[in-house]
């Protein structure tokens, strides 16, 4: 039974009142995050009410399931394997398209104090212009544009994969807007010759890594489990990737923010995230196991772990290894 | 089906009722199907003998897998180590290729228990509601209610009297009434009339329902009036059954039915704007 409506405190306590040298305030390019964990796109990120509740449960920014022109209805079930070591899912990009989404934006800028970036996603840049300016008129704080869902022909990957497009992609948007700019990458676009382009041309911030191209059989039924076959993998089996990522991403291009996203399950795995590069981390599959409890677990360890070891701001936390 | 070991005690505690620990699991365990019976033209119930226990809760479900065809929710019938019934109505595509193809001896796969069930009490008054297949949740409930010592009265109410099923076996278990719109079998009007007939002559320390969203709101509507508490099992679209995709919220409460239901206290349902257009048995196909 579902007993707990609403935890009300809204700044939730998570800090640390009895010592307030502990700063867990973070910024990815414009935005000002109070905690460091960010809502990943695609984790329950297609209604206002819903995303309330993860600001409810302590994260420190939200990003929304990945919006498309018009309306998906997604693949038909199964969509989702829990494999024990991961997950692997293929959702196929379900959402209520950019025009009954950007009502729902409407009413979350009303309702949410948190950041809210909006995931676009498009198979033309015709299709990523239209939603962008969309969820831009209904307040979004930031776009991030999903390059990398490794399981819908036309969309994510399959634009991630074309540098040239994607260089346009991010170009127009930039035109259109001051709002901040990432891009949702996947271990297969982490080439730093690729991500310079994009950087030059205009882009703001990387949010690393999507899901990794994985299936799943079932021998017992000599079958694969998705209806799509193929989905992307996610969870603690992906962590060592993610990290190996954002580690490089950092190296390179120290200037530019990055959301680290990929098997963070506990406040270890995201100081790890953090030691390597990134001044945020993305949570999404930890909610099978943890549910909405997760932010908030992962905030107070990261703010213990900072205590026992003698720093006072997150910022000197980011990329730290990089400076040993 | 009744030796659920960790069951078959009666179980108290002060408040008379007992929040057992959640149990999900979300791998697929192969089953084989055992028996099949035809309870109405609509409807079929599958008895289904698994690779390994499970334990559900009455008011959980499971992830049924048919390989190459789809995967759907159900609600758990019943449950008795390692055997598992579902009732199944025929409404698209699934379900009508389940009731022509999946015959006794077929291998199926199920992911669960999912999601929340009902509060189970010991020693208390209870009000069992349904509607159409909304019955099989509450029959496995009502199996371990009655275990429990609780006072058992059941209302069931279908559309006429080729869509009745089950009343024998909520009458072992539990005083059981019948209503048909038709009146050709019991109580003559809509399950609601006959919840409303009750209630205004006793009172019952908690009412479970289950069934199509308008009768299940407006029969939440009448208890809380009168200060029962209720308990609601509802249905959305579910696509991950984790929590993690939020196919199946319930707005603008954002309650994902997969996770934090599919059992909802009776006063928080009262916050929904607009119930959804739901089936239970308005949608079955009928041969
Ligand atoms: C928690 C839960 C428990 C359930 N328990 C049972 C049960 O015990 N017995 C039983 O027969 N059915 C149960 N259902 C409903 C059952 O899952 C659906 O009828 C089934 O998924 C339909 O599959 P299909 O491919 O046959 O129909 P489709 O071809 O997918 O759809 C046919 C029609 O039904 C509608 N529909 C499908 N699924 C749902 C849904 N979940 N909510 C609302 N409308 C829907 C569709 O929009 C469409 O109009 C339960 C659903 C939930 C969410
Ligand atoms: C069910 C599910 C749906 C997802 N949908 C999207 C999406 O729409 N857009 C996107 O950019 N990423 C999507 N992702 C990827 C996540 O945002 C994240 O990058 C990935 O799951 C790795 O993080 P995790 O291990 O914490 O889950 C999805 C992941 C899952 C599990
Ligand atoms: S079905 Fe995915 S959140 Fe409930």
């Amino acid at each position: 039974m579902y007993k707990e409506l609403k935890n009300l405190d809204y700044f939730c306590k998570m800090g640390f009142p009895e010592d307030l040298s502990i700063d867990l305030a973070t910024s990815i390019s414009k935005l000002s995050l109070r905690n460091p964990t960010i809502l990943a796109s695609g984790i329950l990120g297609s209604s206002c009410s819903l995303l309330k509740r993860i600001e409810d449960a302590g994260a420190g920014a939200l990003t929304t399931k990945t919006i498309t022109k018009n309306p998906r209805e997604g693949y038909v079930n199964p969509v989702f394997v829990d494999l024990g070591y991961g997950y692997l899912n293929a959702i196929g990009l379900r959402n209520p398209g950019a025009d009954n989404f950007s009502k729902e934006l409407s009413k979350a800028k009303k309702n949410i104090q948190i950041p809210i970036i909006t995931s676009i996603g498009g198979s033309s840049i015709e299709e990523f212009m239209y939603v962008a300016e969309r969820m831009l008129e209904s307040g979004s704080d930031a776009l991030e544009i999903n390059l990398s869902c490794p399981h819908v022909e036309g969309y994510g990957l399959d634009i991630g994969s074309d540098i040239k497009l994607t260089q346009q992609i991010i170009k127009q948007l930039k035109s259109i807007s001051s709002k901040p700019l990432f891009a949702k990458i996947s271990l297969h676009q982490s080439r730093i010759d690729i991500l310079e382009k994009y950087i030059d041309a205009g882009l703001d911030g990387i949010s690393a890594i999507n899901t990794v191209k994985a299936l799943a059989i079932n021998i017992k039924a000599l079958s694969p489990i998705l209806s799509n076959i193929v989905g992307g993998l996610s969870g603690p089996c992906i962590k060592p990737i993610a990290l190996a990522v954002v580690y490089e991403i950092y190296r390179e291009f120290p200037d530019i923010p990055i959301i680290g996203v990929g098997g963070i399950q506990s406040p270890e795995d995201a100081v790890e995230m953090i030691l390597v590069g990134a001044s945020a981390v993305g949570i999404g599959s930890a909610i099978v196991r943890k549910d909405l409890e997760i932010f908030r677990e992962i905030t107070r360890g990261i703010g213990k772990f900072m205590l026992e070891n003698g720093f006072k701001s997150i910022r000197e936390l980011i990329g730290y290894i990089h400076r040993r | 089906m009744n030796n659920r070991s960790s069951m078959n005690k009666p179980l108290n505690d002060e408040a008379g009722s007992i929040q057992l620990p959640r149990q999900t699991q979300s791998r697929y365990i192969l089953g084989e199907v055992y028996s099949i019976r035809q309870l109405t033209p609509s409807i079929k119930e599958y008895t289904i003998k698994l690779e390994e226990e499970i334990n559900p809760n009455p008011g959980q479900f499971a992830m049924l897998w048919i390989p190459n065809i789809g995967e759907i929710p159900l609600s758990f019938a019943d449950y008795s180590t390692g055997t598992v019934k579902f009732i199944i109505c025929r409404v698209g595509f699934v379900t009508t290729y389940i009731h022509r193809n999946i015959l006794v001896g077929s291998r199926v796969f199920l992911r669960g228990p999912l999601g929340n069930g009902f509060t189970l009490c010991s020693l208390k008054n209870c009000l069992l509601i349904g509607g159409g297949y909304g019955l099989a949740p509450l029959y496995y409930l009502g199996r371990i209610l009655a275990m429990n010592n609780c006072r058992l009265k059941t209302l069931l109410g279908f559309k006429n009297s080729s869509d009745v099923f089950y009343v024998s076996e909520f009458s072992e278990i539990s005083d059981t009434y019948i209503s048909t719109e038709d009146g050709e079998e019991g109580f003559k009007g809509t399950v609601v009339d006959m919840v409303r007939k009750i209630l205004a002559e006793e009172t019952f320390d908690i009412v479970y329902v289950c069934g199509r969203e308008q009768m299940l709101m407006k029969v939440v509507k009448e208890c809380s009036a009168k200060g029962m508490k209720t308990e609601a099992s509802l249905e959305r679209i579910i696509k991950c059954g984790v929590g993690l995709c939020g196919s199946c919220s319930v707005e603008p409460l954002g309650l994902r039915v997969c996770r934090d239901g599919p059992v909802f206290d009776g006063r928080l349902l009262l916050k929904l704007e607009d119930p959804l257009k739901n089936n239970r048995e308005e949608i079955c196909i009928k041969n």
